[in-house]
C-alpha cells in the first residue's frame, strides 16, 4: 500500500491527526533475513526489480493517528 | 462468493500457512536493526528469535503507566512485552494473533519476563477484533497491518476497540512503486 492511500484510508475511517514519519528503506537483501519470502521470491524480486532499487524496494514508516475524543463509534 | 472475498480468503490463508511454516522468525539479525540493547534486555530471547517486525512501534507510542494496549499480530510477543514493561502492572497488554501458536509462544515469552500479570494473548483476526468496543488506549502493531486483505475493515475495527482519544502507532511498509506482476501474485509476497 502506498503512504497516501494508507493516510486516506485512516482519514476515511475516523481517525485525526495523521502523521507518518521514520522513513527507511526497505532493500531486498532486508526481505532476504525474513523467513517468510521464500528463497524463490527472494530471487525473483532481484532478476525482475531494476537493479537500482534493489536497495529500496519499499519504505518502512511509522504510522500515527488519534481517534478524536467527541468519536462517538 | 465474489472474486474479492474469495482473493480476500485467498490472502488470509496464504498468510496463515506462510506464518504456520516457519520455525522461527527473523532472529537477532532482525531484532538488532529495530531495537536498541536496552530495548532488547528487556524481552526473554526467545521473543527475539521470533521477531518478525519492520519498526519499533513502541518507541514512538510513548505508553503512560496504566494505558490498556492492543498489540495486532504479536507473534512472539516482543512489542507485547515491550509495552507491558512500558504501562505496567496498573495496565494491561494485548496480544492478538490469528495463529493460537504464537499466542502461545507470547504466553511463555510474557511470563519469562514476568509481564504475564498483567497481558494477555488472544487469537483472532485483525478483520473481527474479538473486545469490546472502546476498550483500548493504544493499538500497536508491527508490519502486520500490510498483510491484511480488507485494509480498511481492519482499520474500521482497530477505531472500534480504541477509547475516545485514543490512538494508533503501527510500523509497516509502504510502497510507492508496483512490485513486478511475477512478484506482486506470489503468495509468499502476500505474506512477507
Amino acid at each position: 500500500m502506498a503512504e497516501r492511500d494508507f493516510a486516506k484510508k485512516l482519514e476515511k475511517a475516523g481517525f485525526t491527526d495523521v502523521w507518518i514519519g521514520g522513513h527507511r528503506p526497505f532493500a531486498i537483501d532486508d526481505a532476504a533475513l525474513y523467513p517468510l519470502f521464500s528463497e524463490e521470491v527472494i530471487d525473483l524480486m532481484r532478476q525482475t526489480v531494476p537493479r537500482d532499487h534493489h536497495d529500496h524496494v519499499a519504505t518502512g514508516v511509522i504510522v500515527k493517528a488519534g481517534k478524536p475524543r467527541d468519536a462517538s463509534g | 462468493m465474489t472474486r474479492d472475498l474469495m482473493y480476500q480468503e485467498e490472502i488470509k490463508e496464504s498468510v496463515k500457512q506462510a506464518y504456520s511454516a516457519i520455525s522461527a522468525g527473523g532472529g537477532e539479525e532482525v531484532a538488532h536493526r529495530l531495537y536498541d540493547q536496552s530495548e532488547l534486555g528487556e524481552v526473554p530471547a526467545g521473543a527475539i528469535v521470533w521477531a518478525l517486525g519492520v519498526g519499533n512501534p513502541v518507541r514512538y507510542a510513548f505508553i503512560e503507566g496504566g494505558e490498556t494496549i492492543l498489540d495486532i499480530g504479536s507473534g512472539g510477543g516482543i512489542d507485547t512485552i515491550l509495552a507491558a514493561k512500558r504501562t505496567g502492572s496498573n495496565g494491561k497488554a494485548i496480544g492478538l494473533d490469528i495463529l493460537e501458536e504464537m499466542g502461545d509462544r507470547g504466553r511463555r515469552h510474557a511470563v519469562e519476563a514476568d509481564v504475564s500479570e498483567w497481558t494477555e494473548f488472544i487469537q483472532g483476526e485483525m478483520e473481527a477484533i474479538p473486545l469490546e468496543s472502546g476498550l483500548v488506549d493504544l493499538v500497536i502493531s508491527n508490519g502486520v497491518l500490510n498483510l491484511s486483505g480488507r485494509k480498511s475493515r481492519t482499520l474500521a475495527e482497530i477505531f472500534r476497540v480504541l477509547k475516545p482519544g485514543g490512538r494508533l502507532c503501527v510500523a509497516d511498509l509502504t510502497v510507492e512503486n508496483d512490485l513486478p506482476p511475477e512478484v506482486a501474485n506470489d503468495p509468499s509476497a502476500w505474506a512477507g
